[in-house]
């Protein structure tokens, strides 16, 4: 796996909010997964490595180059694609006229092979039924995957999705999947989400960030293994444990210390994710 | 169907040979024969059909050209950075509009009351500044962040946005300042205005620029304002060749401090 991007003891406070605090990690190629609450700081994080924010302290390096100086920076642009996590969209723009602007913007200047490119891209995330019409007329998942669509103009060899399956539906997130796969080969994706079977499915690593530290960073497997002998089902609920939900058949699955003789079963990479961000998480983590 | 092009007539239709009254022929004809329309379909290289197809395609696909893009494009700027340059909001109908109606108010005022005139200087330097702030920004420009992690420089953008809404807005003060009762007068909100542009470009590599173009207008206008409306001689000030002298040192500084900005160069040298 080759280095890609790589952040270090990095910190960004907004007033009196520490939304990163010395996270430090290394994203590979393939696709990397970004976990945690809300507030954890992935956004702010995802905004630094996409060249929007700058931290107030530590290293980052994407390719080998240095954000924080303006040459670089372009150069880190140029293999760059970023998709927000609330993307804008021009008044009055159709979907075509949107991801044409963005290719102006991504230094597209032939006009027909930038109409090319748009047509590919628009094809790829299968919007090519509504490229004519008005991006605010569509839905919210619609809109989602249009700026799905730019992020993936010139083929970016690094590409940042903040939140990207957030609005999708089931058959949309499948076919965000392999869109997603596919972009991950021989290149680096980092995608932030609260979906841990997204992450299950697609990432080859996974970092977990909770109050701008990161927890974890390790194979999916590896989070599932956090969980390892710490998850059962029971016929009914037992205080010990720290988190309990009824399933689907009616038994209950409990997370944490088990007692004797319990029903232990095999992790899920949600399970661990719950443990570690729990608020037994350090405990777990050790 | 009694008769089929012959197939020399194909081949030269097919290359694109054929032209005018015969081309015309066989494509009427073609249109209504399955069997000669496979025998050109057959003739045609598949490079040809491509770049045809092609064609077509940007025909269908071309982005809607809208009324200000067009203007830009006619004062000789690109296709591309026209289309980026026309959806600053300050170049929009609305905008404009707005503005307009500020300076007809200034203008109206000049016409009603004696000294009104003041009023008029007072405003038609800050309506450039203000349109330069409603041409990009976080709150301003949907996909600022976008653009932002785009490698077309932002300098650039600023540059060209700030040119276009300065270019419209000060025609339409220049336009109002026909309709001020004060003979030449009225020209010296010009310095001015230039001073107070170029201060706003400084001003806006430490703030966004909305923010600075707010800051730098509220500074200049107000404490006038409050002098206005205090029966204060603002008139005299304004057209005091001191005034007019430190608003030409203040521009030709800043304009100065801006050109050696290396991002303002690196985004001048490039040619699109």
């Amino acid at each position: 796996m080759t280095t890609a991007a790589t952040v270090s003891e990095v910190r960004r406070r907004f007033g009196r909010t520490q939304a990163l605090d010395g996270a430090t990690f290394e994203i590979g190629t393939g696709v990397t997964g970004l976990l945690g609450p809300n507030g954890a700081g992935k956004t702010t994080l995802l905004r630094i490595l996409a060249t929007v924010a700058a931290p107030d302290s530590g290293a980052v390096s994407v390719f080998g180059r240095d954000p924080s100086v303006a040459g670089q920076r372009v150069e880190i642009r140029r293999r760059l694609g970023y998709l927000p996590q609330d993307p804008g969209f021009q008044r009055g723009f159709s979907v075509f006229e949107f991801i044409d602007y963005v290719a102006i913007l991504k230094e597209m200047t032939d006009r027909h092979q930038r109409h090319a490119e748009v047509r590919r891209v628009i094809e790829a995330v299968d919007l090519t039924s509504v490229s004519g019409k008005r991006v605010r007329a569509l839905s919210g998942g619609m809109r989602r995957r249009v700026a799905l669509a730019a992020s993936l103009l010139g083929e970016p060899q690094f590409l940042v999705l903040d939140e990207p399956t957030a609005g999708l539906d089931p058959e949309q997130r499948l076919r965000f999947r392999e869109l997603v796969s596919r972009a991950g080969e021989g290149r680096a994706v980092l995608l932030s989400t609260h979906q841990t079977e997204d992450v299950a499915a697609l990432c080859q690593d996974v970092v977990v960030l909770d109050k701008g530290r990161v927890l974890f960073q390790g194979t999916p497997s590896d989070l599932s293994a956090v969980a390892a002998g710490r998850v059962w089902l029971a016929d009914e609920r037992v205080g010990s444990a720290e988190l309990v939900w009824r399933t689907g058949e009616g038994r209950f699955r409990h997370l944490g210390t088990p007692p004797n003789r319990a029903e232990l079963v095999e992790p899920t990479l949600e399970d661990g994710y719950l443990l570690l961000v729990g608020r037994f998480g350090e405990e777990a983590a050790a | 169907m009694s008769w089929h092009v012959s197939g020399q007539l194909v081949t030269s239709y097919a290359t694109g040979e054929l032209q005018g009254a015969r081309a015309a022929s066989v494509e009427a004809h073609v249109m209504t024969c399955a069997i000669c329309r496979s025998a050109v379909n057959a003739e045609v290289a598949p490079e040809r059909m491509h770049g045809i197809w092609s064609a077509v395609e940007d025909q269908v696909d071309a982005p809607r050209r809208r009324w200000n893009e067009r203007v830009l494009t006619l004062f000789g700027m690109s296709e591309s950075d026209a289309r980026l340059v026309s959806v600053a909001p300050s170049l929009h109908a609305s905008w404009l509009l707005s503005l307009a109606a500020v300076l007809a108010f200034a203008v109206w005022a000049s016409n009603s009351r004696s000294g009104g005139t003041t009023l008029f200087l007072i405003l038609a330097p800050i309506v450039p500044v203000l349109a330069v702030g409603g041409s990009y920004g976080r709150w301003i420009d949907p996909t600022f962040e976008v653009s932002v992690a785009s490698p077309y420089p932002t300098m650039r953008l600023v540059l060209l946005r700030s040119t276009a809404v300065v270019a419209a807005s000060g025609v339409l003060a220049l336009v109002a300042s026909l309709f001020v009762p004060s003979g030449g007068d009225v020209a010296a909100w010009l310095l001015p205005c230039l001073a107070l542009l170029s201060i706003t470009l400084v001003v806006s590599r430490w703030f966004t620029l909305p923010l600075a173009a707010a800051g730098v207008a509220a500074v200049y206008a107000l404490p006038l304002l409050v002098a206005l409306a205090n029966h204060r001689d603002v008139a005299h000030l304004l057209l005091s060749a001191s005034l007019q002298w430190a608003a030409l040192v203040l521009a030709v500084g800043c304009i100065a401090l801006l050109t050696h900005d290396p991002m303002l160069r690196s985004a001048l040298r490039r040619n699109r």
